[in-house]
């Protein structure tokens, strides 16, 4: 009874200081007139009025449909790289693979802080060191999405991999299974199953991140939003900001059906 | 041997791995036709990637970096570094303002945004209302979380001046259809039971508002809200590069003008600033549970 009181407390003191917080915050604000552009409410009207009449015109249609897709090429190739680090370091930072409890300790310490510098770092940071280190090439805006959602991804497998359930891997170990065939017929087909359900719900963030490689340079539908907004299209901006929530919602119907199947 | 096999034990599994073959096959040639479009439509060229003109930028950048050569690295500078910390500072401000904001928003709309309440006995006028406030709030959820928020930062740059305003409301217009989401899934998922004990022996809105509902979400709201914290704390670095304040906008600066060790200094400060609300948040949420 008395534990069960002291949770009502602490959520309620958590509740207090969070709320203390953002109200202090409000303070690094001078509120005023003075934080808007003065002709900041003719441009809001004007952008209602794009999203109310977007461009249907066929050549914009045209356009935004080949930028979808370069948008989901540079998601899914830069995906397809991240899956790859994630079970490479993945595997390594669960230390399922380590013989020794301090090689254990080692792999794990390494690794897992590996993976945390990788996806500390916003993509599009990663994508603008590339540029300036390699130059402007799809590499970069591929390298960009790699390595942070292989950060992440990874960061996550090492935890599904370390919650497999004991029993079935000591049934594997007393039949005489080696450490490689204990993850291969253990650990994975256990935790496949959130794994892929994990994987593309980071699909879908994936794509949001594609779109947004435009800003070093890379073409794709944030490329034309960009270029709408300096023209002052707004009809424009909402055509393709419309296309790029299809994309998404698309994405997300998708694997709404598949971890419907894998999880339930 | 002759086995009949009933209906539902051949047709489901069946049907299960319909799906995720169907898929498993889609990923592939998804993967496959967007590598032969990068490599032919962009001319991705991997062997230029390692030309010896590459490495020799890709030395340069990283010894500018380092500060090979420099007289007076930023990062070793006293006054940059005060400089620095006051813009970590307030990028933490930033975020902050942008997850109540984002919280703000969520909690006026995720009770229409759950079936529980959409799906009521009422009158059919007023159910017909409660579909369309549902709809309505829903498609809000999906259209400010498919957008990106630096690009919901381009667009707010048209109406607020820059500063730290217009990027947390950037990073709140995205998060908020987020944790929209999430939440008003929890709300969604609640038992109904007390809830129904309290409606029956009496309770008024308010008092099922209060004793019922906000209890039994709380510990899932706040788990969400200190999770997207984490994330928007990495976003606050690029809402600045268009003009919102904070660490962003003078790293984006610094990169303009090369100076590089300025950008090593900023990169520190943000990698501090991510790893210090990483422990805060865990350590928040482990103590809460």
């Amino acid at each position: 009874m008395s534990s069960k009181l002291l949770d009502f407390h602490k959520k309620n003191i958590l509740t207090v200081l969070l709320s203390a917080v953002f109200i202090w915050s409000l303070f690094s604000v001078q509120w005023g007139p003075d934080l808007f552009h003065p002709g900041g409410q003719a441009a809001l009207g004007q952008m209602m009025q794009g999203l109310l009449q977007p461009d249907w015109s066929p050549a914009i249609l045209r356009l935004a449909l080949s930028a979808a897709w370069t948008t989901l090429a540079y998601a899914v190739a830069g995906m397809s790289l991240a899956i790859v680090i994630a079970l490479v370091f993945g595997v390594l930072a669960s230390g399922v693979l380590a013989s020794t409890r301090t090689a254990r300790n080692v792999q794990v310490i390494g690794f897992r802080g590996a993976l945390g510098f990788m996806r500390a770092i916003h993509e599009l940071v990663w994508a603008w060191l590339f540029v300036a280190a390699i130059g402007l090439s799809p590499f970069a805006g591929i390298f960009a999405i790699a390595i942070p959602y292989g950060g992440i991804l990874g960061r996550i497998f090492a935890d599904m991999l370390q919650d497999v359930p004991e029993e079935p891997i000591t049934a594997l170990r007393a039949a005489g299974a080696s450490r490689l065939q204990l993850l291969c017929y253990g650990y994975v087909p256990i935790a496949m199953a959130d794994m892929l359900s994990y994987l593309m719900y980071r699909f879908e963030c994936a794509i949001r991140s594609s779109a947004i490689m435009s800003f070093i340079g890379l073409g794709g539908l944030g490329f034309q939003i960009q270029l709408s907004l300096q023209d002052l299209r707004y009809d424009q901006v909402w055509t393709f900001l419309l296309f790029l929530i299809a994309l998404v919602v698309l994405v997300d119907m998708w694997s709404q059906l598949l971890r419907k199947r894998l999880v339930a | 041997m002759q086995h009949i096999p009933s209906a539902t034990s051949v047709r489901k599994p069946h049907r299960r791995f319909g799906i995720v073959r169907v898929s498993v096959y889609m990923a592939f040639l998804l993967i496959i036709a967007s590598w032969i479009y990068l490599f032919i439509g962009e001319q991705a060229n991997l062997a230029e990637l390692f030309s010896a003109k590459n490495v020799r930028y890709a030395v340069q950048f990283l010894s500018g970096l380092a500060g090979v050569g420099v007289d007076h690295p930023a990062f070793l500078d006293i006054e940059s570094w005060k400089r620095a910390l006051a813009l970590t500072y307030q990028t933490l401000q930033m975020s902050l303002m942008a997850i109540g904001f984002a919280t703000l928003g969520m909690l006026l709309t995720v009770i229409p945004a759950s079936r529980v309440v959409a799906g009521g006995t009422e009158s059919a006028l007023l159910r017909a209302w409660n579909r369309i406030v549902y709809g309505l709030v829903r498609a809000m959820y999906v259209i400010s979380r498919s957008v990106p928020e630096l690009i919901w930062a381009m667009m707010i740059i048209f109406f607020f001046k820059p500063g730290l305003l217009p990027g947390a409301i950037a990073l709140a217009l995205h998060n908020f259809g987020i944790l929209g989401k999430l939440c008003a899934e929890v709300v969604e998922d609640l038992d109904m039971r007390p809830i129904r004990n309290l409606a029956s022996s009496g309770a008024s809105k308010a008092q099922i508002l209060i004793y019922g509902i906000i209890p039994a979400v709380l510990p899932r709201f706040l788990t969400y809200i200190l999770y997207r914290w984490e994330v928007i704390i990495r976003t606050t670095i690029v809402v600045g590069f268009v003009g919102a304040g904070g660490l962003g906008h003078e790293f984006k600066l610094s990169m303009s003008w090369f100076h590089y060790t300025d950008v090593t200094l900023y990169l520190l400060c943000y990698l501090m600033l991510v790893f210090a609300v990483d422990l805060i948040s865990a350590g928040l949420r482990r103590w809460m549970q």
